[in-house]
């Protein structure tokens, strides 16, 4: 899920805490402080530290004047193979092709294991918010073919996209039935995503008071297990685990829809659960009526209204969509 | 007397009109100098009428709203609401799109009246009240939870090729460096101008304008003077490349920030637009321009509205304090001339928004962009000086001088609002007087 969804969702396992809620009433956040930093903390550690010391055996740097996709493909294509022989691991890292300060060229590799070769393409030139920017596919979009003879292990999807800001890394190893196993992004959701890491740093904040060790074990569980509804999975028990579980598969974790969900309903758990801790209330409401009103009415009518439009459109919901040949 | 009110808010709207075309330039500071001159009458035994000047008001921060998204798309300077419209702005700018940028904005900006007017309205007095009773005792953590998340998700930006190691971490370190170092240099200058104001008394007020201007408006303008940008010949289209389910989208981002940001004190427009970008995850880019008009409009004409909703009466945002100052409101009357003024400001704006862009756009066809930023910045430095004399020069030189460290890192602008966020979030934890005896302003 994106940063904000675990944000929250830190901030909300919090609100659940009675002496968070108390502690919050009397002028001290420091609760509610601690919970949202740790529901982001996982996150935090992979892409802010980690994966700046993570280290690559190729990385691939495309020329951005001459936009030839065989490069890439044979580079990823090797890597398979020499996993395949060796046994690996082997590390190799797609850079991404920045142009401007706002303006990246996409590019797309598929791994296919069925066929037996990597595709890859060039497409358009995108913004930093991964929007395709008019009229700037090149001419030509050849898609290269390279070919590998190994049988491979998907854990992720089939095919990745280059765009913006750090390329995605790979990791190439054999396993004991002599498939090649791909890891997506190496550095990210391992020892980080990890329930142990979770009771280790709940333990460092319990030196303060055990309520704190609680929320932060609460808020940085929760980050883990949102993480399990996608597709790449974490590494549920590092070290006495050493790979990551396949997640649920339920959405993506850049997805609009579960993610302003998400977002939303935390708002209302903590509204309540900080409406519930009032001794007297002023306004008296349950529960059900308060959901009703604040998730399933809004939720409905939007969805009513979004049918409507996409309808009264061409029947489809808009999308910059490049036709890709990989 | 209903003429009256539509006069008002017309000649509100108009000149708000002349007055958004000048970056910089914010209407609050405006709304004190109206303000001043009401005390002024008031002081001479001349009573102006509140059905008058309160719609005057509402025009001037409805269309000044509406219509600020010219000099952000087109002369690349933004207020602090509009800051993240700057870069897809200037990107339909430099492709000779800045009309269908600005007008795109706009139709943001007319969704979020539409919102205010039509959606919150009616239902503001029934359910508002009770959100303010229940979040009221949670406001000081909330204010620090948001600040931990500007700080926390700001992305490094660099660091992204060569071999791992120190070396890529510190290259990946310097903009999320540059960051910290905004926000905390930001709040040590808004601790010292709240603990120990350099501008007068009489001014008071306008305490803050110098420090806004230097952070957000200075360095844009410097920035487009010597950065020697050419701006490509314009060209304007009939239609947008927009339809009903975009603008669905944006005004549901869009509405959810800049509400937020209009109910909860200190926070911004700008802070609402990138909650809302976070929270709704629009990677269309007319999605997330739209949004931010939408943003831009719920937050600030929002937070004037909150003032007459019955039985809330809420005052955020600093036209609210202004008013406050001059009338109380009490009556569902004064609710309905504040929803109906909304209205016809909103409407007429947005029929102005495109006559003044093409005007703007034939301006910059005659005249150097680098001359009107020039320009711009002698009118800012004017204004500054006129209103909080040299130490708001002094103010400005050194917010300035904070301002300008994201634009050379390429770190998050929001940043600077560290200004607010820090003295008055210590403050609301009721630590803002001991970090400033620390600090020696006691």
């Amino acid at each position: 899920m994106k940063g904000i969804a675990h944000f929250i969702s830190g901030a909300t396992v919090a609100s659940f805490c009675p002496w968070a809620v108390e502690a919050a009433q009397n002028g001290n956040p420091a609760f509610f402080i601690l919970g949202a930093a740790a529901g982001i903390l996982p996150d935090t550690l992979d892409f802010k530290f980690y994966r700046f010391f993570y280290r690559y055996d190729v990385s691939v740097y495309p020329d951005p004047e001459k936009l030839d996709p065989q490069p890439v493909a044979d580079a990823v294509a090797a890597a398979v193979s020499e996993a395949a022989a060796t046994g690996g691991p082997v590390r190799v890292k797609l850079s991404t092709i920045k142009l401007s300060a706002d303006n990246w060229r996409q590019y797309r590799v598929r791994i296919d294991p069925d066929a037996g070769e990597v595709r890859a393409q060039f497409g358009p030139v995108v913004s930093t918010g991964q929007a395709p920017q008019p009229g700037t596919l090149p001419a030509s979009r050849p898609a290269a073919v390279a070919k590998f003879s190994a049988p491979v292990r998907q854990s992720y999807e089939p095919v990745y996209t280059v765009d913006i800001f750090d390329g995605p890394g790979f990791l190439f190893k054999r396993n004991g039935a002599g498939e090649v196993e791909i890891d997506f992004l190496p550095w990210h959701r391992s020892w980080s995503h990890s329930f142990t890491v979770a009771s280790l740093l709940a333990g460092l904040a319990s030196l303060w008071t055990w309520e704190a060790g609680l929320v932060v074990f609460g808020a940085y569980a929760a980050h883990i297990i949102e993480d399990q509804m996608g597709y790449m999975g974490t590494n549920l028990f590092f070290p006495f685990t050493k790979k990551r579980t396949a997640g649920l598969k339920l959405m993506h974790s850049g997805d609009a829809f579960p993610n302003f969900t998400c977002v939303w309903l935390c708002g209302l758990l903590i509204f309540w659960n900080i409406y519930a801790a009032i001794p007297e209330p002023l306004y008296h409401f349950s529960f059900m009526r308060f959901m009703t009103y604040a998730l399933i009415i809004p939720f409905a009518v939007f969805g009513a209204v979004r049918r409507f439009l996409v309808r009264a459109g061409n029947g489809r919901p808009e999308s910059g969509a490049v036709k890709w040949d990989i | 007397m209903i003429f009256t009110a539509v006069a008002a808010v017309l000649a509100g709207t108009v000149l708000a009109c002349f007055l958004s075309i000048l970056p910089g330039l914010h209407i609050y500071n405006v709304m004190g100098l109206a303000a001043l001159f009401l005390y002024s009458l008031q002081g001479s035994g001349v009573a102006a009428m509140p059905e008058v000047y309160i719609p005057f008001m509402l025009g001037l921060v409805t269309g000044w709203s509406v219509l600020n998204t010219i000099p952000s798309v087109l002369l690349g300077a933004p207020d602090e609401s509009a800051v993240f419209t700057v870069l897809p702005g200037q990107k339909y700018l430099m492709t000779g799109r800045g009309y269908e940028g600005t007008m795109m904005i706009g139709a943001g900006s007319l969704a979020g009246l539409f919102i205010l007017v039509f959606l919150i309205g009616p239902f503001a007095p029934k359910f508002l009240p009770i959100v303010r009773y229940v979040l009221t005792p949670h406001m000081h953590w909330i204010l620090w939870v948001i600040i931990l998340f500007m700080l926390m998700t700001e992305w490094p930006k660099n660091g992204n090729w060569g071999p791992a190691g120190w070396r890529k971490f510190f290259a990946a370190w310097s903009t999320l460096g540059a960051g910290l170092l905004t926000f905390f240099l930001s709040g040590l200058l808004g601790f010292l101008l709240l603990y120990r104001p350099p501008v007068s008394v009489d001014n008071a007020f306008q305490n803050i304008m110098p420090a806004f201007v230097g952070l957000f408006a200075v360095p844009w303008c410097l920035l487009n003077a010597v950065s020697g940008t050419e701006v490509p010949k314009q060209y304007i289209r009939d239609t947008l490349n927009i339809n009903g389910d975009l603008l669905l989208r944006s005004g549901i981002a869009g509405g959810i920030g800049g509400g937020f940001a209009a109910f909860l004190p200190v926070v911004t427009g700008g802070i609402g637009g990138l909650l809302a970008g976070h929270a709704t995850a629009q990677r269309d880019e007319r999605v997330f321009m739209m949004s931010q008009g939408v943003s831009k409009v719920v937050y600030y004409v929002g937070a004037l509205m909150l003032f007459f909703v019955p039985g809330l009466y809420l005052t955020r945002g600093g036209g609210a304090w202004i008013i406050k100052g001059l009338y109380t409101p009490h009556t569902r009357g004064d609710y309905c001339l504040a929803l109906g003024s909304i209205a016809l400001s909103g409407a007429v704006s947005f029929l102005l928004l495109s006559p003044l862009t093409r005007w703007t756009l034939k301006l910059m066809g005659k005249v150097d962009y680098r001359h009107i930023s020039v320009f711009s910045l002698g009118i800012i430095v004017a204004l500054v000086f006129s209103i909080t004399g040299r130490p708001g020069l002094f103010i400005m030189t050194v917010s300035t001088g904070i301002g300008l460290i994201p634009v050379l890192f390429g770190s998050r602008r929001l940043n600077c609002l560290g200004v607010l966020l820090l003295p008055i979030a210590c403050n609301m934890s009721g630590i803002g007087e001991p970090v400033a005896a620390f600090l020696g302003l006691l």
